[in-house]
């Protein structure tokens, strides 16, 4: 059986309500889910507390957190049942990690690369000695 | 002669836009929360169309409303 393993992304909000060690507690849910199962976790962001703009199940705020992973196709399936049946996650969002936004992410990655060495060169040639704007010359005087 | 509007992701050489980006999705959006249409944004159609994908991406994680009040 071929296992091709495919680059997957999922957002999901929990109830902002619960304290800190209980978020931590469903978020390792999740990636429990998402590593017995095969896959592999590349990229874990949480983004913390945030303002929804419109409410869900009557809440106003949102613990949000993104997830990158490696795994074959089998693992979706649970995972998104794993999310309706999770009481504590709100909403979520499982999206295939596309050429183009791949592609996307490099650039991304190669113009802060850039941009970060490019900001340590002007710092170790910052100090220079700056000219005196003006010089006063004996004689002359403002009219 | 006018000059012909070019399309920001054009010129930015952008291949995805993503949904995650609330600020920068904002600007095609209207006060209400609806989209803008291209022919006013000078967006390209291929763009217009992955534009309005994160659009709708973005509004189901609650990031984007689905109809906002403006104030009148």
């Amino acid at each position: 059986m071929s296992t091709t393993k495919r680059l997957y992304e999922t957002t999901f909000i929990v109830n902002a309500s619960l304290d800190d060690p209980q978020i931590d507690g469903v978020i390792g849910r999740v990636q429990d889910t998402i590593t017995k199962n095969g896959g592999t976790i590349t990229a874990l962001n949480k983004w913390g507390r945030k303002r929804l703009t419109y409410p869900i199940n009557k809440k106003t705020t949102g613990f949000y957190v993104n997830i990158e992973f490696e795994a074959p196709g089998t693992v979706l399936g649970l995972l998104e049942r794993s999310f309706q049946l999770d009481e504590m996650i709100l909403r979520d969002l499982t999206l295939v990690l596309e050429a183009k936004a791949l592609a996307a992410r490099k650039a991304s990655q190669l113009a802060l690369q850039a941009q970060q060495t490019q900001m340590a060169a002007e710092a170790a040639a910052a100090p220079q000695t700056r000219e005196p704007l003006f010089t006063e010359q004996p004689g002359e005087s403002r009219q | 002669m006018r000059k012909k509007r070019t399309c920001r992701f054009c010129d930015a050489k952008d291949v995805y836009i993503d949904y995650k980006d609330e600020k920068r999705l904002q600007r095609f959006v209207t006060e209400q929360g609806k989209i803008i249409p291209k022919r006013i944004t000078g967006t390209c159609a291929k763009h217009q169309r992955q534009l309005v994908k994160a659009i709708k991406r973005a509004r189901h994680l609650a990031l984007l409303p689905f109809v906002s009040d403006s104030i009148r």
